[in-house]
């Protein structure tokens, strides 16, 4: 015997699940809340939410949508941190790549106590970590060298060390908290320094190039690792430098 | 692997290769196989295999396409051979087929492209062809409206409609038609509302068709309905595959 609840109180079977383009995550004749806050991959059409892409499909309460997946391009998002390499230099701003369909413009006064006096002479090729400040899609996206109270916070030009690209997925997993086993395991060993752009590059630097080009192969192996894969991958790399 | 040579008679309903008339071919994808493409996807079905591979949305429009949409250029490459007329016309079924599917609005300005190349064909090209261009926009997160699957049916003389034609019956038959139909998405709700039935009607859409040869008007809706029926088989496939 079915018991029939009240359509606001029937839960979303498609939660968790893998969702594909076209199908509808929400009838919005069915809701209870007011407010509902999509995120990547989710579009209205009419009264229904459809996904756009394909992945995961989260929720946190109370009402927060949005798809999760992995993909080798990233679609800017205002906030998020990116690693972007300098193409151009205009008078006003500085040209940026940050993997998206679009390229950045990053203004040269946008950094901690940046006057006309004192702009930084970025060279075409220049790997630049900034923040993303405002990103739609008719717009060129804008970043800047502060954190959003003009703090300098880390950001800037990032010097030696060795870039890779990853997919915007294993970004979010080294990003995540608590620390992912990857990073853990070998931050227990060798001392690097690490720089994770949501757009899906990562920059790495240590006192050494075999500890640089270790902690990027774990990385970029540790993708679809799970935990304890991942310890055990990092250990057997680490035993082939003796650590 | 041993071929059988089965003899067909009058009024064997068995194919060449031993299928019944509504019996596809074993499909296979494998996305991500490039490693350098933005998105990538290769689909078989039977021996016919297409690669697919999307770059972009690149920044910047050609000459003459609308800036206020995201454009799309297809590049449909023979296995063997220059590009010809028949592969001009296949890049613009494909075109129109994803300009259909693919949200213009979401990335104006800019250029998306879409190569295909054709690793073996033994019939059935177009809507294999078709199929990987989907998977590998997928794979590349280029956002979309619905997944358009297709599928080729064969007419033949005696009215029969063959699914997924390989090549020597492709060269048998009277009549042949592709399809590309939306797949069928899944609701959140386990009872579709009184309310969302007007939706109904736009599910299962037909996103493109060609015919080639003559064919009754009743035919092609036979062939229609038979080809309606395989693609929500093939949309089954396709969610599984996206799983792993």
């Amino acid at each position: 015997m079915e018991v029939k609840s009240t359509p606001s109180q029937q839960p979303n079977l498609l939660i968790d699940q893998a969702i594909v383009p076209g199908d509808v995550v929400l009838h919005l004749s069915n809701i209870s809340t007011n407010k509902i806050k999509l995120g990547l991959g989710l579009r209205q059409d009419a009264d229904t939410i459809k996904a756009t892409n394909m992945g995961l499909l989260k929720h946190s309460r109370p009402n927060k949508y949005w798809v999760e997946s992995s993909t080798k391009r990233y679609i800017p998002t205002a906030g998020d941190a990116v690693l972007g390499i300098v193409i151009d230099s205009k008078p006003d701003n500085f040209v940026l790549d940050i993997k998206g369909p679009n390229l950045a413009f990053l203004p040269v006064l946008a950094f901690e106590g940046g006057t006309r006096k004192n702009i930084p002479k970025y060279e075409v090729g220049t790997l630049v970590y900034v923040r993303v400040v405002k990103a739609n899609k008719i717009m060129n996206p804008e970043v800047a060298c502060t954190d959003a109270n003009g703090k300098s916070a880390e950001f800037g030009s990032l010097k030696d060390g060795y870039m890779f690209e990853t997919s915007t997925g294993l970004s979010q997993m080294l990003l995540s908290s608590p620390t992912c086993p990857v990073l853990d395991a070998l931050g227990k060993k060798l001392s690097f320094e690490l720089a994770v752009g949501l757009n899906g590059r990562v920059w790495v630097d240590a006192s050494s190039p075999e500890a640089v080009v270790l902690v990027s192969n774990s990385i970029m192996n540790s993708e679809f690792l799970s935990d304890t894969q991942q310890k055990i991958m990092v250990k057997t790399l680490l035993k082939k430098i003796e650590l | 692997m041993t071929h059988e040579l089965v003899m067909v008679e009058e009024g064997d309903d068995k194919r060449v290769d031993g299928r019944t008339p509504n019996q596809m071919r074993p499909l296979s994808c494998s996305r991500n196989v490039l490693h350098r493409a933005h998105g990538s996807a290769r689909w078989s079905q039977g021996e016919t295999s297409v690669l697919a591979s999307v770059y972009g949305p690149k920044s910047g429009t050609r000459k003459g396409e609308n800036p206020e949409k995201a454009s799309i250029e297809v590049i449909w490459k023979p296995r063997t051979g220059q590009i010809g007329k028949t592969e001009k016309e296949y890049e613009m079924i494909l075109k129109g087929t994803l300009q259909n599917i693919i949200i213009l609005t979401e990335n104006p300005n800019t250029t998306t492209s879409v190569t295909l190349q054709v690793m073996s064909d033994d019939g059935s090209l177009l809507s294999c062809g078709i199929n990987a261009a989907c998977a590998a926009l997928l794979d590349a997160g280029v956002q979309l409206k619905q997944l358009a699957i297709a599928i080729c049916c064969g007419l033949t003389n005696d009215g029969t409609v063959l699914l997924d034609p390989s090549k020597i019956e492709e060269t048998k038959v009277r009549a042949f038609a592709c399809f590309a139909i939306t797949n069928s998405p899944l609701s959140a709700l386990s009872e579709v509302t009184p309310g969302s039935d007007k939706g109904k009607s736009l599910e299962n859409g037909i996103v493109t068709s060609i015919t080639y040869g003559s064919m009754q008007e009743s035919d092609f809706f036979h062939c229609l309905e038979r080809g309606r029926a395989a693609t929500s088989r093939i949309s089954e496939f396709l969610r599984k595959n996206l799983k792993s």
